[in-house]
């Protein structure tokens, strides 16, 4: 309820209960004259002053006994229409009036006390609707944390489960797991560590690691230290030594932990075992380097036994009808008609010997070579990677110096690949011989004054003199101790098929240079 | 048997060497015959002189030693000298240890091979000597009786005549009479003849 309606409400009852004093007094007046008989007019007002005081309170009550008081002079007392009184009737108004007084007051007192009471009883049922709903709310408090904690309860158990899985769950891998703190001290091991390195869990906790496996790192372990404590992890590999004396080679992975200050505190450490896929990869570099060179072997050793096996059998015919010749012509007397014909037989062997030759090389010649784009930096860079651990073998120090922009030319790319092979692999053995002195192999490549490709492979070798340059690319001639003699023609014989040049000369300091050049396509550049 | 019939055969694929070895053979009047296969050779009638082989290792079809292997399965003892565009060791032992006389790697110095095939053709010579001995002493063998031959098996273990009566159950004289008669079959001179013709005839001392 607003205060403006209160009010209003408060104004109305005031209306009310003075209407009701004077109404009660009027009503006093229409009965007294049918009491006057009785001489019951006095109570009859007296009546309606107590009633007004109890239902309007005091102040109406008070207006009600002036008005009863000056009624029943002015109406019933002579003079009749007048107020002044007799002094032997006062005493009867003052007792009407102080009656009413009284009666008012207690009445007043009466109905205070009642609105005391019922604002009490408000206050006390406000005050208990108070007290519920705050009971209510903190029960609903209560029971909003019971569900909490419970839920924080299940959600501890199912950390609690989760932990106790991911433990088992770091026995179940394969890799090694362990944990040590600051002083190396071992804290943790798995099933993984228990399987490579043959201690058990009650073995090897409490130990000092790198005492236990004996840790071979590559770097210093200060170093690596350092790393941990700067990035908080480490990756290495390292070799450790097994319960059972033998090595294994393994990839580390160093995680740091620390405390709520930062400190750190314990060192997790993943070690994969790598020592079957290291000898794997030693393997697989050793046989890629056989690779080439028994590719590069294998195809000049098919082409001499092919050779051989062609050219012997023509030959053996020339020798055998020599000798038979020879024994015709010292017969008694000599056969001359046999010796004729077998001398015709050895020239014409000698014929199909020289056929046999020609045939091999329009093989190596004809073979239609493919024609194709050819980024030579591009078959250079194979072709070290074929070579590298050749290289490496012979502590070599390739270095290429390849122009950015090359004459576009077109070739047969396996061929080409097979020439700067070749050319690489004898500078890398010619520096082989030697023991001492620089070991560089200078691989370039650009454009010559006419524009053409030029490439060219300098090494620190053993060279080559005057006289071998000019014969390098005769078939069959070879400067190495297991040379076969043919990777130079058969090299010269594909870049003069491309339409270039490859020749020889002796490296300004020490060594000697191979260099050939192929006119770039006419249509492309 | 005559010595000048003595044959050379020579299987080689190639037109030209094949020739020029026949011309070779043939110089130091030997008698040749030629043929481009194994299949070739087998398939040929060769005469029953003695005579050598002179092959190539690598033939097309079957090869000189599969050549070599079948012979031998098929008892035919001819002897054997390969030749050889491009001779690998191990190629080699295994054809000498299968019989070969010689392996040569061609080209080869013409004496060698001479020198071979008249190694293996005095081999097949003293083989084929031996064959025809034996063969006339089975058949002076197959002329033999019955009784005859039951001496002849006596009489090489060493038994004296009685000996030989007591166990045929007959008398000693009639036993004298086979053993004459044995003696002058076979033509033999002595009983140590008759004991090296029992040894060659593969004919068990009877007991």
């Amino acid at each position: 309820m607003s205060e403006s309606d209160s009010s209003a409400s408060r104004a109305l009852s005031a209306v009310f209960r003075y209407g009701l004093a004077v109404s009660s007094v009027a009503a006093a007046l229409v009965l007294a004259p049918l009491m006057h008989p009785y001489a019951l007019v006095t109570p009859v007002f007296f009546l309606a002053v107590v009633l007004t005081a109890w239902i309007g309170g005091f102040g109406p009550g008070l207006v009600a006994a002036v008005l009863a008081t000056l009624a029943i002079p002015y109406f019933f007392l002579r003079p009749i229409h007048s107020v002044r009184l007799d002094a032997a009737e006062i005493p009867q108004l003052l007792v009407l009036f102080v009656s009413g007084f009284l009666a008012s007051s207690w009445s007043a007192a009466r109905s205070r006390a009642e609105a005391l009471l019922r604002q009490a009883r408000d206050e006390l049922k406000a005050k208990v609707q108070e007290r519920t709903a705050d009971l209510s709310k903190s029960n609903e408090q209560l029971q909003g944390e019971i569900a909490e904690h419970k839920r924080a309860q299940n959600i501890l158990q199912k950390q609690a489960l989760e932990l106790r899985e991911r433990a088992s769950l770091l026995d179940l891998t394969h890799d090694t797991v362990f944990v040590r703190d600051m002083n190396d001290v071992i804290s943790y091991w798995n099933h993984g560590a228990e399987e490579l390195y043959g201690w058990t869990k009650e073995e090897a906790i409490g130990q000092i690691a790198h005492q236990l496996m004996q840790t071979l790192c590559p770097a210093p372990l200060g170093e690596v230290n350092e790393a941990l404590l700067a990035t908080g992890r480490w990756e290495g590999e390292l070799t450790h030594t097994r319960r059972d004396g033998t090595q294994v080679r393994v990839l580390s992975r160093w995680s740091l932990q620390r405390d709520e200050h930062g400190r750190p505190t314990a060192i997790l450490e993943t070690n994969n075992d790598i020592t079957d896929r290291k000898r794997t990869e030693d393997d697989l570099q050793k046989a890629q380097a056989e690779l080439a060179h028994v590719t590069r072997v294998a195809t000049l050793g098919e082409l001499t036994a092919a050779i051989a096996h062609e050219v012997n059998q023509p030959l053996a015919a020339v020798v055998t009808s020599g000798n038979a010749c020879l024994r015709w012509l010292a017969g008694q007397p000599p056969n001359l008609a046999e010796a004729r014909q077998a001398v015709g037989r050895i020239i014409k062997d000698g014929h199909r010997a020289g056929e046999v030759i020609g045939r091999i090389r329009s093989l190596i010649k004809k073979a239609p070579p493919k024609r194709e784009l050819i980024d030579f930096n591009e078959i250079i860079h194979d072709v070290i990677a074929l070579v590298l651990s050749e290289v490496h073998r012979n502590r070599v120090s390739l270095i290429p110096q390849l122009a950015g922009d090359l004459p576009v030319v077109l070739g047969d790319r396996i061929q080409l690949e097979q020439v700067i092979l070749n050319l690489i692999i004898n500078g890398v053995e010619a520096i082989g011989r030697l023991k001492g002195g620089p070991r560089e192999l200078l691989i370039s490549s650009g454009r010559d004054e006419s524009n053409s490709l030029l490439i060219a492979v300098r090494d620190t070798g053993v060279g080559l003199d005057s006289a071998d340059l000019s014969r390098v690319f005769d078939p069959f001639f070879t400067t190495k101790p297991d040379g076969m003699g043919m990777g130079l023609a058969i090299s010269r014989s594909i870049i003069e098929s491309h339409g270039g040049r490859l020749w020889a000369t002796s490296n300004s300091s020490q060594g000697a240079v191979f260099q050939f050049t192929i006119p770039a396509s006419e249509n492309m550049s | 048997m005559n010595e000048a019939a003595a044959t050379v055969f020579v299987i080689d694929d190639d037109d030209s060497v094949r020739e020029a070895l026949k011309s070779l053979i043939r110089s130091v009047g030997l008698g040749v015959e030629t043929f481009a296969s194994a299949q070739e050779f087998l398939k040929a009638q060769r005469s029953d002189a003695p005579g050598c082989l002179v092959l190539d290792v690598r033939l097309p079809g079957l090869s000189g030693l599969d050549l070599q292997r079948e012979m031998a399965d098929a008892n035919i003892h001819t002897p054997i000298i390969f030749i050889t565009g491009h001779g690998d060791i191990p190629m080699g032992v295994n054809a000498m240890k299968a019989g070969a006389v010689e392996f040569l790697t061609k080209p080869f110095r013409d004496q060698d091979l001479l020198d071979a095939i008249g190694l293996a053709l005095d081999r097949d010579r003293v083989a084929r000597g031996e064959q025809a001995q034996t063969a006339e002493l089975r058949s002076l063998f197959d002329s033999l009786t019955q009784r005859e031959s039951e001496v002849f098996g006596l009489v090489v273990t060493g038994l004296l005549n009685k000996q030989i009566a007591l166990q045929l159950g007959t008398s000693e004289i009639t036993i004298k009479q086979h053993r004459h008669q044995v003696m002058q079959k076979m033509q033999a001179n002595s009983l140590a003849d008759l004991v090296r013709m029992a040894e060659k005839l593969g004919i068990p001392p009877t007991k």
